[in-house]
This record gives structure tokens, sequence and C-alpha cells, in this order.
């Protein structure tokens, strides 16, 4: 993470007019392009998700993937094009995440197999690589879905072949095959319904055209880690993950909200706030913008002043990356999270947590690993392995409170020696009803049992806001609404974080329950989480009402009913 | 079957019903290559009849609904990532088509195909 990413500068840019033949040295420089063009532009791609809930990750998934595949020829110094390709193609498939991920790496697998041990990219082989790269992504699947990045390979191995009636030039080749992988992705909504439903491209397909349009913007000496002009919605500035791409030197993170003056202009505010920073993303909503980017400590005020001269600044945050970026690892110096110390015998329990709230809390209940993940994060098989084998008990219990973790936990469980059992928690309310029955010296079936048993117990409230409009299971959702799960299924959407509680809680049945615990988010402010907690006293002055700071991101409140 | 009360009457599926959009889902999921049977004798049945369930095992106890789904990837793909998402898709389908919660869906991979050596 922290390490600086060597992203290509634009100044030793490969000189095209000479013909500089594409050899594996100057390949893996492009492929590095291709990585750092996808990652300065992750969050747009995982922004294009159809359904309402903040999980988008095929950005993400493509970035993982590619960054294993680059992983793999970092070091290597072959001037064999081939070889390197093959490596790289080696590093995806065993570093492939998600669906747009396994896709990926079907493609460099063909394009490595097409190349063989060729040693320099010319545009026959090329267009070859690019036809064997399509044919074999859709060998991968019985019925191929067109409109996905099935079809933006297949169009640019297509574009690659019209190409080679009139250049042989790789170069010059390249340039078509990122014009029309852009077109491509843009008829996406054409070829699939659900995306036009939701108004969207293809993820993966826009993942890949990133990839290789990485490749040209720095064959032609363009930036590659400032995003495109362009505003996207507020919904799409996620950042969790802006984190990954932080350099050294680019301590701070300044977050803006502001309304601008009548005249505003994006490319002269783009132009010099890239004097300041990098990381610079700007998003609007309903007339405020929001900026993001990532500056050294001696020019932390420094956005915050020029934002001011250009309109009324709402709200200013700073965070300190580096320090944030410790706390992420895993020493955590000012949270001293106690976990439980665990006696050989005894039953250990892992458990998998959104946030550091949640966390302290499960840890206060005797967890004995925590791992950090959730909806958004999923911890690979590989993290949950690791956070339990070295307790000193053979007799382990995880919790992986969200149903998109249960495989990696299942295939966690099936990978060691330990006795290991995954109960089936998909909220973070199961999660904490189980860890109440947790005997520690008790039999182990029996805790299972009793663990697994207690998950119907209790009612799950989710509040998140929706980041699409969309209609799903009978509530249609517009963009920017307050949508209610309620246990994991989507129940209503609503204007107020207000209305959305007390819906949820008439919807739930609140009035046959008698503890109501409320986990504020970590995007939720104080002054908030009050006027809600009152609101529900009010509505439901019997019952007993427990706020906690839950830290999670993506949902306001999770509620839960006991 | 599995069965839902509306004011004005009951709603009920049948597994087979079930089956089929799981098998639907499945054939479209990225890296499966084919369905699988589960042993030799509905294998032998199958050559015979044209099933558009096959390689689905769906599994109703009156409480929740498990489905099983035996499937041949292709070689070269990430095994563990496609059962994941072959999982996630069938699981999301067959929740969106019934509007009643999955319980368990089971991956089997039974058989990889070598569609051309590497």
């Amino acid at each position: 993470m922290s390490e600086g990413q060597s992203s290509p500068q634009s100044r030793e840019i490969l000189d095209m007019n000479n013909n500089q033949p594409i050899d594996g040295m100057v390949f893996k420089t492009l492929a590095n392009a291709g990585l750092t063009w996808l990652r300065t532009n992750q969050q747009i791609v995982n922004a294009l998700n159809v359904f309402p809930v903040p999980d988008g990750d095929t950005g993400t998934n493509m970035v993982l993937t590619m960054q294993a595949a680059y992983d793999e020829i970092k070091n290597t110094l072959y001037k064999n094009l081939g070889r390197i390709i093959h490596d790289l193609a080696h590093g995806a498939l065993m570093g492939a995440r998600g669906n747009s991920g396994v896709i990926l790496s079907q493609l460099w697998r063909g394009f490595a197999r097409s190349l063989g041990d060729k040693d320099i990219l010319d545009g026959i082989s090329f267009s070859n690589a690019m036809a064997e790269a399509r044919d074999t992504a859709y060998k991968g699947v019985v019925r191929p879905v067109e409109g996905t990045i099935l079809t933006v390979a297949k169009d640019m191995a297509s574009a690659a072949e019209n190409a080679l009636q009139v250049t042989n030039d790789p170069y010059e080749m390249l340039i078509y095959i990122v014009n029309e992988a852009e077109a491509s992705v843009e008829r996406t909504p054409e070829l699939l319904d659900v995306l036009k439903e939701a108004g969207v491209v293809d993820a993966g397909g826009k993942g890949l055209h990133y990839i290789f349009e990485g490749m040209l913007r720095y064959i032609q000496g363009q930036p590659l880690d400032t995003a495109l002009i362009s505003v996207q919605p507020l919904a799409a500035m996620q950042m969790d993950n802006a984190m990954e791409s932080i350099e050294p030197g680019q301590d701070f993170e300044v977050v803006i909200d502001f309304r601008p003056e009548v005249h505003f202009d994006l490319q002269s505010y783009y132009d010099n706030l890239d004097q300041m920073g990098t990381s610079i993303q700007v998003g609007e909503g309903d007339g405020i913008y929001r900026m993001h980017i990532h500056v050294p400590t001696d020019k932390r005020y420094d956005p915050i002043d020029y934002t001011m001269s250009l309109g009324t600044i709402t709200k200013v945050h700073i965070e300190n990356l580096l320090a944030q970026m410790n706390w992420m690892g895993t020493g955590r110096p000012d949270q001293k999270l106690s976990l439980a110390p665990i006696e050989p015998g005894q039953i250990a329990v892992v458990i998998v947590a959104p946030g550091p709230g949640i966390a302290r809390v499960f840890a206060s209940l005797g967890a004995a690993a925590i791992i950090e993940g959730g909806q958004t994060m999923n911890p690979s098989t590989q993290e949950i392995v690791a956070s339990f084998e070295n307790l000193p008990t053979d007799k382990v219990i995880i919790l992986p409170n969200n149903k998109n973790i249960f495989m990696a936990a299942k295939a966690a469980s099936e990978v060691t020696v330990k006795q290991v059992a995954v109960i089936p928690s998909r909220t973070i309310p199961q999660g904490l009803s189980a860890m109440l029955r947790l005997v520690p010296d008790g039999n182990f079936e029996d805790v299972v049992n009793d663990m697994e048993s207690s998950l119907d117990d209790v009612e799950t409230g989710e509040i998140t806001t929706a980041t699409r409009s969309v209609e799903i299971d009978g509530v249609a959702v517009e963009q920017g609404e307050i949508i209610v799960l309620h246990n994991d299924k989507l129940i209503l959407s609503a204007a107020t974080l207000e209305e959305a509680c007390l819906s949820f809680f008439k919807i739930a049945k609140a009035e046959d329950f008698e503890l109501i615990t409320l986990f504020y988010g970590k995007d939720v402010s104080k002054s908030l989480v009050n006027k809600i907690t009152d609101l529900i006293r009010s509505n439901y002055p019997d019952h007993e009402v427990e706020v906690q700071d839950g830290g999670q991101p993506h949902y306001q409140f999770i509620i839960s009913l006991e | 079957m599995a069965k839902e009360t509306t004011p004005i009457g009951s709603i009920q599926v049948s597994p087979q019903a079930i089956a089929t959009i799981a098998f639907q889902a499945a054939m479209r999921s990225y890296g499966v290559v084919g369905m699988a049977s589960k042993n030799v004798v509905a294998g032998l049945t199958n050559v015979l009849v044209k099933d558009p369930t096959h390689g689905i095992d769906v599994h109703y106890d009156g409480q929740q609904i498990d489905i099983d789904i035996y499937i041949i990837i292709e070689y070269g793909t990430r095994i563990k990532t496609v059962a994941n998402s072959v999982a996630n898709t069938v699981r999301y389908q067959v929740e969106k088509a019934l509007g009643l919660p999955i319980n368990e869906i089971n991956v089997h991979v039974q058989g990889l195909r070598i569609s051309s050596l590497d």
C-alpha cells in the first residue's frame, strides 16, 4: 500500500515515432500503465453497479486481479515478450477475484498463448493475440451474455483485425482498439436490459477499456494518476479505497463540500488542484460539489483557501493518511482492542467486523480474533485462515456476519487441520446474538448448535443510502433515497432517516421485542444519532434503547431487535 | 413445494421450477462450461431425456430451500472464484424470481474441461 507505486512517469515516454519495438520490458511498463489507470478510475467502475446496495466492487476486483498479474512480472527482467505475458497471465489467474477478474485472467491467458515465445509485438501478432484472447474468454462460458466485458473484448479484437488493413504498427493499432473499446462500452446498455434499466454501462467492460486506455495514455505521455475531467455522482465517491493509492509525501486527505458560484469552470479547477496534490476527484449532487485530494503536509490548507475563492464551503474534512494507515494495520495502537486470551482446548471465535466500534463490541464479548471486512471488502480465505492458525486451540468457530463471506469462511474451514465450524450469521446483530451463547469450555457441537439456533432470535435492520435508482423485490428506489434492509432483504425506501427508522420498527413489529440496539456508522454525526435515539425513545418508551458507535462504512445504522 | 400465502390464496412453486431458474443462472455464469450429474444412473437418464434442470438439486423441507449445483468448469480458471460467483448468481436470480430466501447453495465442481492445451 504505502510502498511507492512506480507509476510510469511521462518523462520516460516511449518514442512511438521511432517505433521503439514492444519487447518484454516495454510491455511490462505498459501493463503497469494499464493497472495504474485502472486504479485511478477504480471508484468510477465500482459505481457502475446495478444493485442499490453499496457493494459495487467490480473495479476493486479488477484492480486486485491486475495487481496480482503485474506483481508476477514486477521484478523480472526478461526481454522476451512471450515470457513476460505468460507470467502476467499466470499472475492474473492466481489472483483472479470476482467474475470480471476471472474473465480478465482468461483474456490474458489467450493473449499469452497466441504470442508463444515471440520477442516483439507487431501488428499481426497483436491482432492475433486479441483474437485468441477473445476466443479463450468466450470458451469459458456455455451461454455468453452479450453487453458485458466479453462483448467489449470481442469488439476490440475486431477493431484490431480491421486496423491491420491500414497499419502494421502496434502503437497505431492500439489507438483503434482503445477507440473501439470506448464505443463498445457505450453500446452495452443496448445489449443488456438490466444495464439499460439501471442507466449504466457495463462495469467489467469499462474496466477493460481503462486498462488499454492506460497503456495508450502512457504512450502519449498523458498523466495516469488523475482521473479525467468528469463529474460523477456523489455516491460514486467512496473514499475507502482511495488510501490504496497513497503516494509518499501525499500525507493528508482533504475533502471539501462546497457550493460554487455561477461561473464555475471545472477544467481550471482541476488544473489548479493538480498543482497541489494527487488522487483528485470531484463529485456533484444537487448543486453541491465534493472535492477529494491527497496533498503533502505543508499544502494541507491550500485546497481549502483556493476553493473558498470559488464559492461557499459547507464542510471540510482533513485526515492524516499515514496515521490512518497505521491504524488500519494490525497494530491499532490507539484502539487497545483487547481480544479474549484463549487457552488450549477452549473454543475460539473468529469474527468478521466492518467497523472498529463493532469489532470492540465483539471483543468485549470474548472474540479471539477479528478480521476487518464486510459488504465491500470481503476478506480472503487466506486472511481468515491466518486469523486463527496461530491460536493455541484447535476448536474454532467463525462468524462471517455477511453472506458474501460465507464461501471464504467455508473454504477456510476446509484447508485447516483444526476443527472449524462456520455459523451462517448474515448480519452483525445475528453475529452478536450467536456470540452471547459462547461457552469457551463447553462441548464444541453443543455450542455450535446453540449458536446456530440463536440466529433467528434477533431481527436485523440495516439502513443505507441507495447508490442508484432501481426496483427490486417490488420496492422502487430512487438514487440518494434512504433504504432499509430487514434481515438482509430490501423492504422499503424513505426520504429521511427518521422515516426509515420508524417504518422499519413498524414492519419488524418492534413492539414484540424488548431491546433495541443501534449501531451508528462512521459517517453519521453525533447530533443525528441523538435525534434518532430521542425519536425511538419517544415512540417506544417501554423499550430499552442502547446506542453503540459501530464505525461501519456505508450503513448509517445497523439496528438489532431482541 | 415452496409455498407463500397471500390474502387471496396461496402460491406454490415446485422444486422443478426453482431448479429451472437455477439452471439458467448457472449456465450463464462465467467459467461454467457444463452441468454434471450427481451419479452415473442420473447421468444415463439425462442422456435419454433432455432435462432443463440437469445438474441441479433443490431440497425443500417445508422451511428452507437448499440448492445443490453440479458443474463442470473451464480448465485454467480459478475454480474457487468461479464457484463463488456461480453461488452468488444463482442465489440472486432465484431469490429475485421467487421472493423467498434461499438457505444454502452448494456448488459441486464435478469436472474440468480442457478446451485447448497451453
